[in-house]
């Protein structure tokens, strides 16, 4: 197994240098300029700007410069300053160097701030409203699901699956301003929009709050974000149920007189779980590192946004940052639902 | 394992409890005067003046630090800022500003929660005085090269030798037009005589910097672009940085130390924050009551308006923008001043403003928006310029046809605009007038913002296209000049003067008449001047029809006592009250 794990590691290094590569060629093959302006800049203007950011030097040049600030630490006799230009995700001392290690470059459109900086303060965000949205996907999806395919063709049956075609079937586009003006502005139960946590944060993404200060910002977008992934997951959790239920082995357990919330919970649910871990990866990946429409409704300060606007503003770095972060987290969390399949079906071996 | 991990995770709910519990509480001090507004989606680009071009960075600007002189907001009149007055040479091109000596640069201390002056590092440290070498170091820093300032073409395009260090054909700031005779006394000296320098030279990228801030000095450490971050920012207008929480709010605190002069006064309002919201959630955030002033989205316009109480906060102001089309005069069809006329003449602006856009906008008749200086006004010309004149279209549309000896089946015409739900209605709005008034089938195509702003920047540009501008300075001179004058942003042109896309077009009398008009210091004359070239623009050679002229449609509480800005942003909110 460990084996296994430092094989999947090697190659998401070579994953991820396959889609810098392609990110980055593509991002500079699109016409349109990061500083093409509504108001056309002057010739010299422009000068100025491609040679502050190396945008003068050849492709393969920047693509360079850019991989060396990522991958190799840099080290001086005196500490690096808090300017744009000496930022990095980390920085350490070794004896009396200052070492930086993993700058993702500034932002072309936020003139005072890195990729780096967006990473520390929006991350976070994004990665607590996944992981509260994934839950809530879970609390609901999965019982309405087993439920449905236990109670084949009766009521519980019948409202689950209404249920996630609604949750399928309207958008957060529209869950998100209804549920915004309902409990925000006519009921005043929750703040309409915004978020309760600050940096820094424990751990690099843990709120340093947990009270209804915080959960009353976060329950609202976690529900609608939530609601259309739980639709997902109730019905595939019911179709892979109701096939494993009519498995031998199930009827072996049942002959053999086992009580049926054992066959259920022993036998069937787990084996019926595989197709549903199996989206939960790209799922978890997807919602962690950021969804556009749920923060913009909701107003909230996270990753999502850099998704969108960075393509349309052609910032190069905040788009190479958010691709290659989106990325990572695909192929960890991948890496995860495989590990998971050998616990859940003791067949599967990777040694 | 299952039972661990849970553990775990109640465990790790339980220390994160624990330590939210351990914070102090909130302080509770005297009560103090708060507003909350908002600036729009997405984080404020920068605060620095030198490198800010867009309304929300300039909002925080002219809140947090003064230029030389100030525009109001509402008259758009030319007033004092740090210069409390000033003197022209005998040619009119050097301007000797005498600045004030009484306003300190401050900073808000967390640790106090308070407003304090910034001191230098001499043994018994005194307060740092904004002084004319701090104006000439904001300027230097604007314009160096290294700074990769976007606006700096402004400046460079104003101040005697600014342009050559800009573009790096000198390191030696000395032979650029801007001097401090001593700390109180700078003196600019400008390229033409023009009535607007005044105007240029209280632009945020001519505002002092800090220079010890952002180059380190022996008790200062260098924080390069990053001096306007929470806990670094200095400024010294009538409000100063207290906080930004990136994508997410600012909030300005009182600058208690700023002298309160006539036309910019000391701020009432103790502290305001504005959220980074999107309309739609913003104007839930006013309806619940939380912040005190927003934009009306436009699916709402017509509930706020039959509202009883939303009726009553609702005001529709005017915003110095324009939206237009233009026209690529070099194309087939719109190579015509005839056909560009008919299409313009065809649009029926007012139907336009009453059925799709609803925000009360004004229908333009030309491109500089009246308020700017130097523009015309519909009171002074009502008949200047393109009016929406089906007959006449038609006959212009006519005329051309029957020279040519073809149809208006064989017219193939394209309108271009960048992808977004608006510009669609728009253009599909203004389609059907075409089928209807001209019986023109005008095809519509968009691309994507930034492939779009590289088309028309080409001599592929389509024949028709969209775009609008707003105000850098508010001078008419900012408008027609800048965008349509050969060279111009819509008109640019190669290195020996030849059309490089855009509209494509060079007309003698408009180029001398513009540049008359800049230097032509009676008002009333420069306006007839600014009206001949509109003339010529809009009509004469229909270079571009102007569409409408920019309205803001907002919502504020009764209990706001505020001020409307026609700048686009660049509120004076120190003027604004609240009563809570």
């Amino acid at each position: 197994m460990g084996r296994y794990i430092v094989r999947r590691l090697l190659y998401l290094v070579v994953v991820l240098f396959v889609v810098s590569v392609i990110t980055f060629g593509l991002m500079h093959a699109v016409p349109g300029g990061p500083f093409d302006r509504e108001k056309a800049l002057p010739p010299d203007i422009m000068e100025n700007l491609n040679r502050r950011y190396n945008l003068d030097q050849p492709i393969v040049v920047q693509y360079g410069l850019y991989m060396r600030e990522v991958l190799i630490p840099k080290c001086q006799d005196t500490h690096w300053l808090a300017t744009t230009e000496d930022d990095a995700m980390i920085k350490f001392k070794v004896g009396n160097l200052y070492c930086k290690w993993m700058n993702f470059g500034p932002s072309y459109r936020s003139r005072s701030r890195t990729v780096n900086d967006i990473f520390r303060d929006q991350l976070p965000i994004s990665m607590q409203l996944g992981v509260m949205a994934l839950t809530v996907a879970l609390i609901i999806g999965l019982p309405s699901g087993i439920l449905a395919a236990l109670k084949q063709n009766t009521i519980f049956d019948y409202l689950g699956m209404s249920i996630a075609i609604f949750g399928v079937s309207v958008p957060v586009i529209v869950l998100g301003p209804l549920m915004v003006y309902v409990f925000g502005v006519a009921l005043g139960w929750f703040p309409p929009t915004g978020w309760g946590s600050q940096p820094p944060y424990i751990l690099g993404f843990i709120p340093r709050n947990l009270g209804w200060d915080y959960f009353k910002y976060a329950i609202m977008p976690a529900v609608a974000l939530g609601l259309g992934s739980s639709a997902i997951i109730a019905r595939l959790t019911r179709a892979s149920l109701l096939q494993v239920v009519r498995e031998d082995y199930i009827r072996t357990a049942r002959a053999k007189g086992l009580r049926e919330r054992l066959v259920i919970t022993q036998h069937a649910l787990k084996n019926s779980l595989i197709p549903v871990v199996t989206i939960l990866g790209p799922m978890f990946a997807a919602l962690v590192t950021g969804t556009f429409v749920t923060e913009l409704t909701f107003g909230i300060p996270g990753m999502g946004r850099y998704f969108v606007t960075s393509i349309t503003n052609r910032d190069y770095p905040v788009i190479m940052g958010t691709i290659l972060l989106y990325a990572i987290f695909l192929v960890i969390a991948n890496l995860v639902v495989d590990l998971i399949y050998a616990y859940l079906d003791p067949r599967i071996r990777y040694d | 394992m299952r039972k661990s991990l849970f553990l775990a995770v109640a465990a790790l709910m339980i220390v994160s409890m624990a330590l939210a519990a351990c914070q102090p509480p909130a302080a509770e001090g005297p009560t103090i005067k708060t507003l909350k507004l908002n600036m729009g989606p997405g984080d404020i680009p920068t605060l620095d003046p030198s490198l800010a071009t867009d309304t929300s960075s300039t909002q925080i600007d002219v809140m947090t630090f003064v230029g030389l002189t100030r525009q109001d907001e509402v008259t758009t009149l030319i007033g004092p800022g740090m210069a409390t007055d000033w003197t022209y040479s005998e040619d009119g091109k050097t301007i000797t500003f005498n600045l004030r000596n009484d306003v300190p640069w401050v900073k808000y201390d967390a640790v106090s929660d308070q407003v304090v002056q910034v001191t230098d590092c001499s043994e018994t440290p005194a307060v740092r005085i904004v002084n004319a070498y701090d104006f000439v170091y904001g300027i230097e820093r604007t314009l160096n090269p290294a700074t990769a300032s976007d606006y700096a073409y402004v400046l460079s395009f104003a101040i005697d030798g600014a342009a050559a260090y800009n573009n790096g054909e000198t390191d030696d700031f000395s032979t650029v037009g801007v001097k401090a005779i001593d700390a109180f006394t700078l003196e600019m000296t400008f390229n033409e005589a023009a009535a607007y320098n005044a105007n240029i030279a209280g632009m945020w990228i001519a505002y002092p910097s800090p220079s010890w801030l952002i180059d380190g000095d022996d008790c200062t450490e260098a924080r390069g672009d990053k001096w306007t971050e929470t806990g670094f920012f200095q400024g010294f207008g009538p409000y100063t940085m207290k906080e930004w929480v990136h994508d997410s709010y600012i909030t300005l605190v009182k600058n208690p130390f700023w002298p309160g002069t006539e036309n910019i006064p000391a701020a009432k309002i103790d502290e305001v924050t504005w959220t980074m919201l999107d309309e739609v959630p913003a104007f839930a955030e006013y309806e619940a009551g939380n912040i005190a002033s927003a934009a009306v989205p436009l699916a709402d316009i017509d509930r706020v308006k039959s509202d009883p109480t939303l009726s009553q906060e609702l005001v529709i102001a005017p915003v110095q923008c324009t939206y237009y089309y233009g026209f690529n005069t070099t194309k087939p069809f719109v190579d015509d001043a005839r056909v560009r006329r008919a299409l313009s003449m065809a649009i029926d602006r007012q139907g336009l403003i009453d059925n799709v856009l609803k925000g009360g906008q004004e229908p333009a008749q030309w491109f500089s928006r009246p308020g700017l200086a130097g523009a015309p006004t519909m009171a002074d010309h009502p008949d200047l310029g393109v009016k929406f004149d089906p007959e006449g279209a038609m006959a212009e549309l006519q005329s051309y046809l029957d020279e040519k000896g073809i149809t208006v089946a064989d017219v193939d015409i394209t309108l271009m605009f960048n992808t977004s739900s608006g510009h669609q209605k728009i253009a599909e709005a203004i389609q059907q007038m075409w089928k209807d008034n001209l019986g023109l089938d005008v095809k519509l195509v968009n691309q994507e913002w930034a492939v779009y702003l590289d088309t028309i920047r080409t001599v592929d540009t389509p024949q028709i296209y969209r775009l609008g501008w707003c105000q850098d300075y508010a001078d008419a001179n900012n408008f027609i000049r800048e965008v349509f004058a050969s060279g111009g942003s819509a008109n640019p042109t190669n290195e020996d003067g030849s059309p490089a896309g855009g509209v494509m077009w060079k007309n003698d009398e408009f180029e001398s008449l513009i540049v008359q008009a800049a230097t032509e210091l009676d008002p009333a004359a420069r306006v007839e001047l600014y009206a001949q070239a509109e003339e010529i623009l809009v009509y004469t050679d229909a270079v571009m029809a102007p569409i409408y002229w920019y309205t803001r449609v907002s919502v504020t509480k009764p209990n706001v006592t505020r001020t409307y800005s026609v700048l686009g942003g660049q509120e004076s909110v120190n003027k604004w009250d609240v009563t809570q």
